[in-house]
């Protein structure tokens, strides 16, 4: 595989261009190109592809659309350009396998096939924004899900009264907290090897999460660390100085993304082929060893509508089809946490991935937007659906997402806000209050069973 | 206006066809037949209103409307200097300056509204992404802005929106401004907090926000 010092040459002299003329001259001239020569269509007749002939082709128009295209660095405003052969090269030599954590909470993360009949990745806790006194309790809670195997830590952006700011000395203190919290957490939980695959989500800059990841603090080679693009396909130095200070400590990198529909990508083809070509960002740029994704509308903000979906699962299984590695999906829903709305939308988002063999990272209600706004229950359910629903076929599961959808698309533009994390939920006994325990188990975990088959908590 | 010609001329927008359109211009500027104040207000405008109109509705995505602006960029690039020479112009709703905040490097949300923006006659000045406070103050003046528009996609970044405000406040300029704030954990209550006139949760509200407190400010004015 291409080496990272040739990377680090090319984003300080490959082409030289401005950002618009990127996005406008290279970016969207190339992405139609491909859309049309390797005719990528979504023809609406079902939400979680089927047909692994278009996945292949969308997989393949990704490769070209990343020759031609690259990664732009704002900096330098150069791009970081690969050839064809570099890109195959990153494909076949990109890890497929990942390991997380330490002593008995070390685990193995895989690539997997669509219609697989493997345990996809479950991944617990939310990386929302978060009051100081609720987040030790709320790490303990996540981590007390014996089923989730890597965990998210929640931002705290308060260092006593002092607000952090992106870049900013205080942001260094909050993050050192942080990881103090999610260590404190999960030794409370019983599980102090656990990984923190989210880490540090308190840091916004390369800066700030280098100071903060120094292992006297906590951090750990066996948790996972996120490097983040902008959209799309765009990165700066702030965050590329992560990746050689991450490769040289041994530590797990994480390729993040959130695509947008409706954005540079267009429509659902195009964020397909978009959200493919990341894959190949994360292995040559960022030099990961597992990624993440997160789609969502550019205009409801949220994931749970049916052409996110379809994108979704027909990239990821072009993913895992032809490159097999470590994957997982965090999509957002639009309805907030203790609603019937935000566990349908779950549903929807967690049928797309189990079948399609991407991991399931709990989705987050409340377009993540809400401080305080994800429970405990929202990774519990996850969880609990991505067993049950172990082994679906996307033909089954495309039977249930058809009926699950109508129950929730026509409130998506506007959604119930639902409730914070202390209305709903006892983070003393941590447990749900009793008004939300009666909605959850005697509403949604019921009506799975009875309307849909699905029968959650039964292992 | 002839109706085939004006057709050509919306088409040619709405598809993102420069070459038509400044092919289509030319030969209605050297017959002289038409004015070109109509060309714009007759044809231009209502194509490149109705691309944003279509962006809103979600049947169009941004790069279909990001061409289109440019087509009519270019479009206006040619017809301009002639209203100018016949010491004529076209009226703007308003100007805005426009940034992602500093130590945010986020852009897509804040070039969307931007291109919407223009689609709907507003004067755009986009001063691109990490913007210091006082840059956009600076900026605001140098233009004489009517609206500073603040985007941050990141709770650690948003806290910079407030510092933009709280230096006009030092300087005793706050309500020289209309002042709009936006991104992903952006909402009405932080607006509402750091004392900002608005904000939305989509780019068409955004216009429609910025148009509306616009109108609000004239009548006060008049």
């Amino acid at each position: 595989m291409v080496d990272f010092l040739d990377v680090c040459e090319r984003a300080s002299k490959g082409p030289m261009m401005p950002q618009r003329d990127f996005d406008l001259k290279v970016f969207i001239p190339t992405l139609r190109r491909v859309l049309e020569k390797y005719n990528i269509k979504w023809e609406k007749r079902e939400v979680i592809n089927t047909d692994d002939r278009l996945a292949d082709r969308v997989f393949e128009a990704a490769i070209e659309f990343y020759e031609g295209v690259g990664t732009y660095v704002t900096d330098t405003e150069r791009v970081i350009k690969f050839s064809r052969e570099e890109i195959l090269d990153g494909i076949r030599e990109a890890p497929k396998e990942v390991y997380f954590g330490e002593g008995a909470d070390r685990y193995v993360m895989r690539g997997n096939l669509p219609d697989t009949n493997e345990l996809v990745h479950c991944h617990v806790g939310s990386g929302t924004e978060t009051s100081i006194e609720y987040a030790l309790r709320l790490v303990e809670a996540y981590a007390r899900i014996k089923k989730g195997k890597t965990l998210s830590v929640p931002i705290v952006n308060m260092v006593r009264h002092v607000r952090t700011a992106s870049g900013s000395p205080a942001e260094v203190l909050a993050g050192i907290r942080c990881l103090q919290i999610a260590r404190e957490g999960c030794r409370l939980a019983g599980r102090p090897g656990l990984a923190i695959s989210s880490m540090i989500s308190s840091c916004t800059s390369g800066g700030t999460t280098i100071a903060a990841t120094a292992p006297q603090f906590g951090g750990r080679p066996s948790d996972g660390w996120l490097i983040a693009p902008t959209s799309e396909l765009k990165i700066d130095y702030s965050e590329l100085m992560k990746v050689p200070y991450l490769m040289s400590w041994g530590a797990n990198i994480g390729q993040e993304q959130g695509p947008v529909l409706g954005g540079y990508a267009g429509g659902p083809e195009g964020l397909a082929v978009v959200n493919t070509a990341y894959a190949f960002h994360g292995v040559l740029v960022a030099r990961a060893d597992y990624h993440i994704t997160y789609p969502i509308h550019m205009t409801y903000v949220c994931s749970s509508v049916p052409e996110v979906l379809w994108a979704v699962s027909v990239s990821i299984q072009g993913i895992g089809r032809n490159m097999r590695v470590p994957y997982y999906s965090l999509l957002y829903a639009a309805a907030g946490a203790a609603t019937k709305m935000f566990f349908y939308e779950a549903l929807a988002n967690i049928l797309t991935l189990v079948s399609s063999g991407a991991g399931v990272e709990d989705p987050h209600p409340g377009k993540a937007k809400i401080k305080d706004g994800a429970t405990p229950i929202d990774s519990e359910y996850s969880c609990e659906l991505v067993h049950a629903l172990k082994g679906i076929t996307r033909k089954e599961a495309n039977r249930i997402i058809d009926r699950v959808i109508p129950k929730y698309i026509d409130r998506i533009a506007d959604p119930p806000n639902g409730e914070t994390v202390d209305q709903c939920y006892d983070l003393d006994r941590l447990k749900p209050k009793p008004h939300f325990e009666k909605l959850y188990y005697d509403g949604v975990v019921k009506e799975l069973k009875t309307d849909f088959g699905i029968e959650l908590y039964k292992n | 206006m002839n109706e085939k010609i004006k057709d050509q001329l919306k088409n040619a927008i709405i598809g993102g066809n420069t070459e038509v359109l400044l092919k289509n211009i030319d030969k209605i500027i050297r017959s002289k037949k038409e004015d070109p104040l109509k060309i714009i207000q007759d044809a231009m405008i209502p194509a490149i209103r109705n691309v944003g109109d279509m962006f809103g509705r979600g049947e169009i995505f941004l790069p279909e409307m990001l061409m289109a602006a440019e087509t009519f960029q270019s479009g206006m690039k040619v017809i301009e200097p002639k209203l100018i020479d016949s010491g004529r112009r076209i009226e703007k709703i308003g100007k805005v300056v426009f940034g992602t905040v500093l130590n945010d490097i986020h852009e897509i949300g804040k070039n969307i509204v931007i291109t919407l923006m223009r689609t709907h006659g507003f004067e755009v000045y986009d001063i691109g992404a990490n913007v210091s406070p006082i840059t956009f103050v600076e900026k605001a003046k140098d233009v004489g802005a009517d609206i500073i528009a603040m985007s941050a996609l990141m709770t650690t970044t948003m806290t910079y929106q407030k510092d933009v405000i709280d230096y006009l406040r030092e300087e005793g300029e706050r309500d020289k401004y209309i002042i709009l704030v936006g991104g992903g954990p952006v909402d009405n209550e932080w607006a509402e907090k750091i004392g900002a006139d608005g904000t939305s949760d989509t780019a068409p509200g955004a216009v429609e926000l910025a148009e509306r407190l616009i109108l609000e400010r004239k009548r006060e004015a008049r």
